[in-house]
């Protein structure tokens, strides 16, 4: 069987075969230059923009949740600090309140006691007046009579006169 | 038979009808892959996304068959511009027949073997020079005695095998798709007048339809069988 029954429908035509080749290689080549270079180009480009918005959510989630962990330490802190200033103050009031009570007990009572010493005072001192004037008075009773020997009538006189006195 | 022109040049024989065919095919890939490419956006709109599923199709088989990411990454567009251009080729023929008399003038030029042997042996070069390129001629030489000594000649007449197998699969499914139909068209629908005429119409259209699956399925095999070639030229087994 020769190439020529095998090939009945046509002849080798090598001019032919390099013609496909060339065109072929044309072709491959402003294929190339004009449709597969930018398009696989940008498949490429979206691909890798696909994996860096995938890495960058990523990271935006892990950063989210380490944000909000530390929101959620942080309200937590801020609960206890806020039951520790409420607490502190209270004892701070109660001791202030305390206090003051306290104080204000101490000064009733000091004030109490000075009024009593005043009002002692006041007596014993009422008391050595009345004392010095009585005395004051005798004496000079004892003065007028020891002045005069006297009779009954002067006495009369005198003890007038110093009623009298007394009532100037 | 048809006829078909034919002249010489710089001592080459030249057959118009494979010329014609493959010169017209290549300008609608070339212009079908600016127009579906003219945009192109990260967003992509609709052409560009025809495009983009077209290109995922041959990565697809580029990646099925070869594990090499370097080779992958050579051979895409090979895939590519391979799958589109034989894919046009074929189905040049199913809709376009133009007789000038007794001459054809346009078919597809993937019926006849001359071209489809062209992109065989494109496909058998490619692998020699990717094994080469991979192993070294020394290592690359080394392989044809892998895995055992004794399949050393078997493995030489694989080569040509792949290359005999690759280009006639081709050639016969178009030529045979194309002869069905000449037959519908030329002889049925004019041997008994109007009945038959309009028997062989749906007919012809079924077979065009068929075709048009065939010159489909035969473009992706030709890519596939091609790629896994090279895919096993770069592969240690």
């Amino acid at each position: 069987m020769s190439v020529e029954t095998l090939f009945a429908a046509s002849h080798i035509y090598i001019g032919n075969a390099i013609w496909y080749l060339v065109i072929f290689a044309i072709l491959m080549l402003l294929v190339k230059h004009y449709a597969w270079g930018p398009v696989s180009e940008m498949m490429e480009k979206r691909r890798q923009k696909v994996i860096d918005d995938l890495d960058s959510a990523a990271s935006d989630r892990k950063k989210a949740e380490v944000l909000a962990n530390e929101r959620e330490a942080a309200l937590k802190n801020s609960r206890q600090e806020a039951t520790k200033i409420l607490s502190d103050a209270k004892s701070n009031a109660q001791k202030e309140s305390d206090k003051i009570v306290a104080e204000a007990n101490d000064n009733a009572a000091s004030i109490r006691k000075k009024a009593d010493a005043d009002a002692k005072q006041a007596k014993t001192d009422a008391l050595n007046d009345a004392r010095g004037q009585v005395a004051d008075i005798s004496v000079a009773i004892a003065e007028k009579v020891i002045a005069k020997n006297l009779s009954a009538e002067d006495q009369k006189d005198l003890v007038d006169q110093f009623i009298k006195g007394l009532n100037d | 038979m048809e006829k078909s022109f034919v002249f010489e040049f710089l001592g080459l024989k030249f057959d118009l009808v494979g010329i014609i065919g493959s010169t017209l095919m290549a300008l609608a890939v070339l212009f079908l892959c600016i127009w579906l490419s003219r945009k192109v956006e990260m967003k992509p709109n609709k052409k560009q996304n025809v495009m983009e599923y077209l290109l995922d199709f041959t990565n697809g088989i580029v990646k099925d068959n070869i594990s090499d990411p370097d080779a992958q990454k050579h051979l895409s567009l090979y895939a590519f511009v391979l799958f589109l251009f034989i894919w046009f080729m074929n189905q040049l023929g199913m809709f376009l027949e133009v007789k000038v008399g007794d001459y054809m003038v346009i078919k597809s030029p993937t019926a006849d073997p001359v071209a489809t042997m062209s992109f065989a042996m494109m496909t058998l070069l490619l692998s020699f020079t990717f094994g080469v390129q991979k192993f070294g001629v020394g290592g690359y030489l080394k392989n044809y005695a892998a895995p055992v000594g004794f399949l050393f000649p078997i493995n030489i007449i694989e080569e040509f095998t792949n290359f005999m197998t690759l280009s006639l699969r081709l050639y016969g499914n178009i030529y045979a798709g194309e002869v069905l139909l000449t037959l519908l068209g030329n002889r049925l629908a004019t041997s008994y007048g109007l009945p038959t005429l309009i028997l062989a119409a749906p007919l012809a259209m079924i077979w065009q339809g068929f075709s048009v699956f065939i010159g489909s399925i035969q473009a992706y095999v030709f890519v596939t069988l091609s790629m896994v070639y090279i895919g096993k030229k770069v592969t240690k087994e």
